[in-house]
């Protein structure tokens, strides 16, 4: 299903006005005898976009921009890589990638329809106001805000429809830094309230931090933006009690299912006792999810972390396991000839264990879309083999966040909660 | 170091669906069944962290209990479980509230809601309730009346029924009582329980039949050729001889439980996975059910009566000795009896279904066996050769069997028949959820897929009303036959059988 769009034009009006005219549109003499304000949520989206923006200037995308992930926004990316003669292995979407293509000549301009296309994912869920924070890559524009209300049609036909309204703030840094002001009544104390910052994390600390303070729930990347600041705002944020989900660790859960399933038979049990070596592969040189993946082994073995050191090609680690005995852990960085969307997912995991009946086992978990050659190879002649194929699913962020908010997650994942800060621990 | 009771990496992967601040209402609550299976699977759902913390559990009755003897009862009632974990039950049973009502007394049920606001002021439960009719079948009707007439039903979001089986006696009881319930709230408010459905290898049938391409291509009178549904018990009637008296094995279970077996494992695909797709699934293939022969049912069906049986160290009493039984009681502890399904998928295919107490092992299965090969080129171990069967298990052991012919070492080609299995045991190794658990639940989560609709009882009653008229009407004709206790039933069910070259399945 394409995102949709809005039905009414988005009026622009003051910032000053916004907060009262939406007042009015709910309030009950206003509402029609089809539609009422939802009672759901709020959703704030911190939506920079800056490779779709760049991509448009400089001529290699068509516009409108958007915001969504689309296939087109891609592949206009990993174009971008190759003529700004990037690593191959480097995400379409990433940094890098968005400082070459800013230095790419073009002036082309496009409709930025930020914040009024919604994802059906989205809107399925019936949100009482979206309200967008649309950047522009040109520092010095203006602040412009347009409010639209929408009413999602149900799906097959009647029934009272649960409407909802969208906000946009639209400008340079500056000017949106004036347009907060208005954020606060925006946002009902009555209503749940969630922040995704659809960013890096990296880019504006101050403004993250003055839009997802708690009880605000917090939807990050922590595969978008530099590792450390990553797994340091994620360990943190967790710490402070702040409800905090991560796309990054959401895309773990085949990784996590499959895991499990391999221990599933109570006869394979205790080799989970007895590991000795943990190795994991992920794309490029993003440790992010591959360290997220090996906290929540860890903790949920009940790992001690003894040592932990940045090595030429990746991290390496020793943990000691509650008999005492020592695990090696490392984390590897493997370059991948088409890397995923997100930065360092993971390419596949070996986990040695050495039970006391002589039988070793070996699981090798690798993923759908590529191989695993390197950890297949070597010393493992005498150990049963358990190979499983990760799948693989590619969903769009905006999908990952509705799966969130669907499922009603209003406090951080308690696996979550646990690993975040041992990853942060990982790096150091 | 020996191996790991639960898999540590499993812990907390399970997604569960949220279940909104709710108090849950049982009337009932001095009775059997909430003790021994509602308060155990609320306390389990508590332990699993599944329940929220704005949660209530009213207990109602008409003995003059306080909150603090219902707890105590419960306490009493759950002292195993709750040794393993006193400190999860001093938590629970802060949760749990009694309050004496006769739901038959007007005044008693208006002191009811004012007891709920109180409570949703206190847990902050919102107003959110789910009512659990525990109560004798006679009551579901003006119960729910009683309910509605208090107001306690008309928020059709935040308010539901539970009604236990069984529901209606016959096809116009169970009309009737439809009309009753549904004036008093929406169909999406009443949850009729079967607890089967909350079976994790009932559902199994789903997921085994509509989450694998290789069965459904198979799945039809193209290449099944017959197939047997068996709820088989070793226990007696015990205390349950009022009730059972007046109920009989056809009514207990094979009205609800067979028939929900049957109805899974016959449906049609649905189209998606929601709970007004596959009821109306469900729904369809029971509507085109029908007794073998309707106009004979005596030819497709056998009743029996367990007589004494065990053994001299052992011995154990027939039904009509049992206390509370009628000594002359006609009503039948086994049932047998073929079915067939008229629609383009089953036209032909007969479906053996059975039950019955103090029979030779405990266990359900459903069987289906697939036709023959239509050549026969090996010589069989066994004669002739087996025809290849799947056997899903419900209880005990859960799991499949798939059984098909391999060669026989050695020389010369002889066919054998082996299995292939899979037990939830040694695939998961962990137990899975009662019943109730699931279903309370789902019906907390106001998810009523696995609880059966107003059309659905309707038709299954339907299918059974020539058997319910001629027991009625001319008992003669479909005589009870004695069998001897903890053996395979009377000699008559395996006649039924073997009149189609059958035989029943010996677990």
């Amino acid at each position: 299903m394409s995102p949709q769009l809005t039905l009414q034009t988005p009026l622009e009006l003051a910032p000053a006005e916004v907060p009262t005219y939406l007042e009015q549109l709910w309030a009950p003499d206003q509402q029609g005898s089809t539609g009422t304000g939802a009672n759901t949520f709020c959703l704030l989206i911190w939506q920079p976009a800056w490779a779709e923006q760049q991509l448009v200037r400089s001529g290699r995308l068509s516009g409108p921009i958007t915001g969504q992930q689309s296939d087109g926004l891609v592949a206009a990316g990993r174009q971008a890589v190759v003529d700004a003669d990037l690593a191959v292995s480097t995400p379409p979407l990433d940094g890098e990638v968005i400082a070459a293509v800013a230095t790419f000549q073009g002036s082309e301009a496009a409709e930025d329809l930020r914040g009024q296309y919604i994802d059906p994912a989205l809107s399925a869920l019936q949100p009482r106001r979206l309200i967008t924070l649309a950047p522009t890559i040109d520092d010095g524009k203006g602040l412009e805000t347009m409010v639209a209300a929408y009413c999602p049609l149900p799906e097959e036909g009647g029934g009272t429809t649960a409407c909802g309204d969208v906000v946009v703030l639209r400008g340079g840094h500056h000017a949106l830094h004036e347009g907060m002001a208005i954020l606060e009544p925006l946002l009902p104390p009555s209503m749940p309230s969630w922040v995704w910052w659809n960013g890096f994390l990296d880019e504006a600390p101050a403004l993250m931090e003055q839009l997802a303070s708690a009880p605000r729930r917090l939807i990050i990347d922590t595969a978008v933006g530099h590792p450390r600041h990553c797994l340091d705002l994620l360990s943190k944020r967790v710490e402070s009690g702040q409800a905090v989900n991560d796309l990054n660790w959401l895309r773990l859960r085949s990784w996590h299912e499959t895991l499990a399933m391999v221990f599933d038979p109570p006869h394979r049990r205790d080799a989970l006792s007895h590991i000795v070596q943990l190795d994991i592969d992920v794309e490029g040189h993003h440790p992010a999810q591959g360290l997220l993946l090996t906290a929540w082994i860890a903790d949920r073995l009940q790992w001690e972390l003894l040592s932990s050191n940045a090595v030429e090609d990746g991290i390496a680690a020793r943990f000691r396991r509650p008999d005492g005995a020592e695990v090696a852990f490392h984390l590897m960085s493997v370059p991948v000839g088409q890397p995923s969307v997100h930065a360092g997912q993971l390419v596949g995991l070996r986990m040695i264990s050495q039970p006391d009946n002589g039988k070793g086992v070996c699981v090798i978990l690798c993923a759908e879309s590529g191989g695993c050659m390197r950890l297949e190879g070597g010393g493992m002649a005498n150990l049963e083999l358990l190979e499983e194929v990760v799948p693989v699913k590619h969903t769009t962020p905006e999908m990952d966040v509705a799966r969130l908010l669907g499922g009603g997650h209003d406090s951080t994942n308690p696996l979550l909660a646990s690993a975040a800060p041992l990853a942060a621990r990982l790096l150091a | 170091m020996t191996a790991t009771i639960t898999n540590p990496l499993r812990v907390g992967l399970r997604q569960e669906r949220v279940i909104a601040p709710q108090c849950l209402v049982i009337f009932g609550a001095s009775g059997d069944l909430t003790h021994r299976k509602l308060v155990p699977a609320l306390f389990e759902l508590f332990k699993q962290r599944r329940l929220p913390s704005e949660f209530a559990l009213l207990g109602c009755a008409r003995r003059p209990w306080s909150d603090d003897d219902f707890r105590g009862k419960m306490a009493e009632a759950l002292a195993a479980k709750i040794e393993e974990e006193p400190q999860a039950w001093d938590q629970f049973s802060s949760k749990l509230f009694y309050e004496p009502v006769d739901l038959q007394a007007p005044e008693d049920v208006v002191r009811l809601g004012g007891r709920l606001d109180q409570i949703d002021q206190q847990c902050a439960t919102h107003g959110n309730r789910t009512f659990y009719l525990s109560v004798s079948p006679k009551f579901y009707g003006s119960g729910c009346r009683a309910l509605a007439d208090a107001g306690l039903l008309k928020d059709p979001k935040r308010s539901r029924v539970v009604i236990e089986k069984p529901f209606g006696r016959d096809y116009g009881s169970a009309q009737a009582l439809n009309r009753i319930v549904q004036s008093c709230g929406q169909e999406n408010q009443i949850f009729r329980i079967d607890h089967y459905l909350g079976k994790e290898t009932v559902q199994n049938i789903l997921v085994l039949r509509f989450a694998n391409t290789i069965f459904e291509p198979i799945w039809n009178r193209n290449y099944i050729s017959s197939i047997q549904i068996t709820a088989a018990e070793t226990v007696g009637v015990e205390e349950r001889a009022g009730y059972y008296e007046t109920s009989g094995a056809l009514r207990d279970m094979v009205q609800n439980h067979l028939t929900q077996m049957l109805a899974i494992t016959a449906m049609e695909p649905p189209g998606r996975f929601d709970p007004e797709a596959i009821r109306n699934e469900k729904a369809k293939v029971l509507q085109a059910a029908r007794l073998a022969n309707e106009l004979e049912p005596w030819n497709c069906c056998v009743r029996g009566q367990y007589g004494p049986g065990g053994s001299q160290t052992t011995p154990l009493a027939g039904y009509r000795q049992e206390p509370g039984v009628d000594p002359n009681s006609t009503t039948e502890t086994y049932v047998a009896m073929k079915l067939f399904i008229d629609n383009w998928r089953w036209q032909g295919v007969p479906f053996y279904v059975r039950t019955g107490k103090r029979l030779a092992k405990r266990l359900s299965e459903v069987v289906l066996t697939f036709r023959e090969a239509p050549v026969h080129l090996f010589d069989a171990a066994n004669g002739g050769p087996t025809s290849n069967q799947l056997i899903l298990r419900i209880q005990p052991d859960e799991g499949a069997d798939f059984r098909f012919e391999v060669k026989s070492p050695g020389s010369g080609m002889r066919s054998r028949p082996v299995d292939m299995e899979f037990s939830y045991d040694e695939s998961f190794g962990e137990p899975s959820d009662e019943g109730y658990v699931r279903l309370l639940a789902d019906a907390m989560l106001s998810d009523p897929t696995l609880f059966t609709r107003s059309d659905e009882v309707e038709a299954a009653w339907r299918l059974y009303t020539p058997l319910l008229e001629l027991i009625e009407d001319s008992p003669w004709q479909l005589p009870i036959h004695p069998y001897e206790s903890r053996t395979w039933g009377p000699a008559a069910a395996d006649a039924l059988l073997a009149r189609d070259g059958l035989l029943w399945r010996r677990p």
